[in-house]
């Protein structure tokens, strides 16, 4: 019964960083580079939807998540117009929206912690009390990596995106709008991390000091498996959230939060997905 | 790949940050005021709940007191962030005393920057008032210990006031959630060492690091340890939010207490239903009942448009007026960090904002005992003072 109530709760809560990961892995399949600005686009749609409050919230704050991603997006556009193409430099500057994302948000908001009640009552599952809201997460992330998998295997859009990635040249030769599929992928990298921020919002609560571990654990996630596949960032986020889980109730003290980096060590070090994970391989 | 355009990016960068350090020397030889007071918090990172308010409340007295010492002597303020970063404080630590030329420095916030920049005020010979509980920072083995005063409450002091509450309430089992800090190591650490003469037990740690969204997992080990009370070892208000939701969740229906750091009003107005009952420890209670010393500061404060949030407030409004009642205790004399130091030994029962007295002595660098503390309970978004 405990094991298997630790099994589920990480599941639940290892849907938030499948949220989070989803973005990342897009991004690299389509730019090659990673936005680290995933979990300031949570934050600030979480706090956006905090303050104005109700749907109307809601709608602001995936709104303002994916006017932070325009604004990675454009910072993207100004440095391939200024001649940097170097994949490292786009994931630096996200660092730097990052930060001027959660000092606006300390400006404008202060301190305060970003929290909003969702379900009062909770459901049993075989004597296990979850609550709707973690299910919601769970059904999100899958519903959203479903889409995103069928988009990029099996759309006309998708082989664009994914013929963007591996020849920027060929692909413009070819007709493709190879800036506008990159700028577009940025764009629902905010809208999914706004999701996230906003399914954080409901279930456990945030605050301006979120983005860089948000990030983080969402980068964790998206590597473990493979960060070529939305899919694998599913299995990715969700063995995350297991192995906290897991951890949390059977070790003691700070290994607890050693063990789903050992874990995340072990499975790059001796998986089959080895050196490729992080290179991005398509196998 | 235009790498030339890069990198003349890079080196326009470059003399623009050389340019800025050349800057800052300069503007600070233009500054005259007589007395120069250095502030270095944490306005910026996870410890800025705390650095804002400490700001806010130096800001309000000094305008208060229109720049001058209750005794009249001049004074002016050299404010710097330390990002909540202990390297940043160390080295803001150093500038305000090597550029700004500051004879005392109000900060840095947090416990691991006192840590890193004590030992430069002991070499540099300028005394810090330090607003931290951590234990480590009044370690009389540090070698840089004459030199910091803590204008906290010392978290041994803190802890037991708290499980002493627990003990009233008849519970013996108690849990701990702690983040995974410093600050949360060492919080378990003393309630499992202080627990048992009070007949407590701690019988379950847990804990969890700050990048946590889900507490589930450790409020279900709680409840499966069959505790009576649990206590909250966090700083960081989300952590304390998550938990909340968590223990709700799973039906974890036992008394909460929870150390200091969720005692602010920005945590009893956002969490909603799940905090209701939780009993924090806190320094007075600005924001809601506050007594008539802090009373006067809650009004400074809204006068000057600030919201008072907690005891941040508090303590950052000391440590100035520490620093002035130290200036005023050397009238007419020259003032250096060493002067200040022993000054500052000197000080005891000066006018403050806070319910407990304040005293140091060569032999006491904590100045404050737990008279200045109290329990409260978030009822309805509001903190309220328990007798």
């Amino acid at each position: 019964m405990t094991f298997s109530e630790f099994i589920l709760r990480g599941v639940l809560a290892g849907s938030i960083y499948v949220l989070l990961a989803v973005p990342m892995s897009l991004l690299f399949s389509t730019v090659r580079t990673i936005d680290f600005a995933v979990g300031a686009y949570a934050l600030v749609a979480a706090a956006v939807a905090a303050s104005v409050g109700g749907v109307l919230g809601i709608a602001a704050g995936l709104g303002a998540a994916v006017a932070g991603s325009a604004a990675m997006a454009l910072i993207f556009l100004l440095l391939k117009r200024f001649g940097c193409h170097n994949h490292i430099i786009y994931a630096l500057a996200s660092f730097g929206v990052a930060t001027a994302l959660a000092s606006a948000v300390l400006w404008q908001y202060g301190t305060q912690s970003f929290v909003r009640d969702s379900f009062s009552q909770f459901w049993s599952l075989a004597g296990i009390r979850i609550s709707p809201q973690g299910v919601l997460n769970l059904v999100t992330a899958l519903v959203a990596v479903t889409i995103l998998y069928v988009v990029i295997q099996r759309s006309q859009l998708g082989r664009m995106m994914r013929a963007a990635a591996v020849n920027v040249m060929g692909s413009e030769l070819a007709g493709i709008p190879v800036e506008l599929i990159q700028v577009g992928t940025y764009l629902v990298g905010g809208l999914l991390g706004g999701i996230a921020g906003l399914l954080i919002l409901f279930t456990a609560g945030l605050d301006y000091s979120a983005p860089l571990s948000l990030t983080l654990s969402g980068f964790a996630a998206a590597i473990v498996f493979g960060i070529d596949n939305p899919f694998r960032a599913l299995f990715g986020g969700l063995a995350m959230g297991v192995a906290e889980a897991l951890a949390a109730g059977y070790t003691s003290g700070m290994v607890t939060s050693m063990v789903p980096f050992l874990f995340l060590l072990i499975v790059l070090g001796t998986s089959r997905f080895g050196d490729a994970t992080v290179a991005g391989d398509r196998t | 790949m235009n790498k030339t355009t890069c990198k003349s990016w890079r080196r326009a960068a470059a003399v623009g940050a050389t340019l800025g350090a050349l800057a800052l020397p300069l503007a600070a030889a233009a500054a005259d005021a007589p007395v120069k007071i250095g502030t270095v918090l944490s306005l910026s990172g996870p410890a800025a709940v705390f650095g804002l308010p400490e700001r806010d409340a130096i800001n309000v007295v000094a305008k208060k007191l229109g720049f001058k010492s209750p005794g009249g002597r001049p004074f002016e303020l050299v404010l710097h962030d330390d990002k909540s970063n202990p390297t940043e404080a160390a080295r803001a630590v150093t500038q305000v005393i090597n550029n700004d030329k500051v004879v005392v420095v109000v900060g840095p916030s947090t416990g691991s920057g006192i840590l890193a920049a004590g030992p430069i005020a002991s070499r540099l010979k300028v005394p810090l008032i330090a607003p931290a509980g951590t234990m480590a920072v009044g370690d009389r083995k540090n070698e840089f210990w004459p030199w910091v005063f803590r204008m906290a409450i010392n978290d041994a002091t803190s802890i037991e006031f708290i499980l002493k509450d627990m003990a009233k309430s008849k519970a013996k089992k108690v849990g701990v959630l702690y983040q995974e800090d410093a600050y949360g190591k060492t919080g378990v650490d003393l309630a499992k060492e202080i627990a048992p003469k009070l007949g407590l037990e701690v019988v379950e740690t847990v804990s969890a690091p700050y990048s946590a969204t889900d507490l589930t997992a450790q409020a279900t080990r709680l409840r499966n340890a069959g505790v009576d009370t649990v206590f909250l070892q966090v700083s960081i208000a989300a952590l304390g939010t998550s938990f909340l939701k968590a223990a709700r969740q799973i039906g974890l229906d036992k008394p909460i207490y929870a150390n200091a750091g969720l005692a602010q009003r920005s945590f009893a107005e956002n969490v909603g239903p799940e905090a209701d009952g939780l009993r924090t420890l806190s320094i007075g209670n600005l924001p809601f009942e506050p007594i008539a010393e802090e009373k006067e500061l809650s009004d400074l404060l809204k006068a000057d448009g600030k919201v008072p949030q907690g005891w941040g407030e508090i303590v950052g409004a000391n440590g100035l007026l520490a620093a002035l009642a130290a200036i005023d205790a050397q009238a007419g004399k020259e003032i250096t960090g060493e002067s200040m130091r022993t000054a500052l030994e000197g000080l005891c029962g000066f006018r403050s904002y806070a319910r407990g007295k304040i005293c140091y002595s060569p032999d006491n660098h904590d100045g404050w005992d737990g008279s200045s503390l109290t329990i409260v309970e978030i009822r309805d978004k509001k903190m309220r003072t328990l007798d």
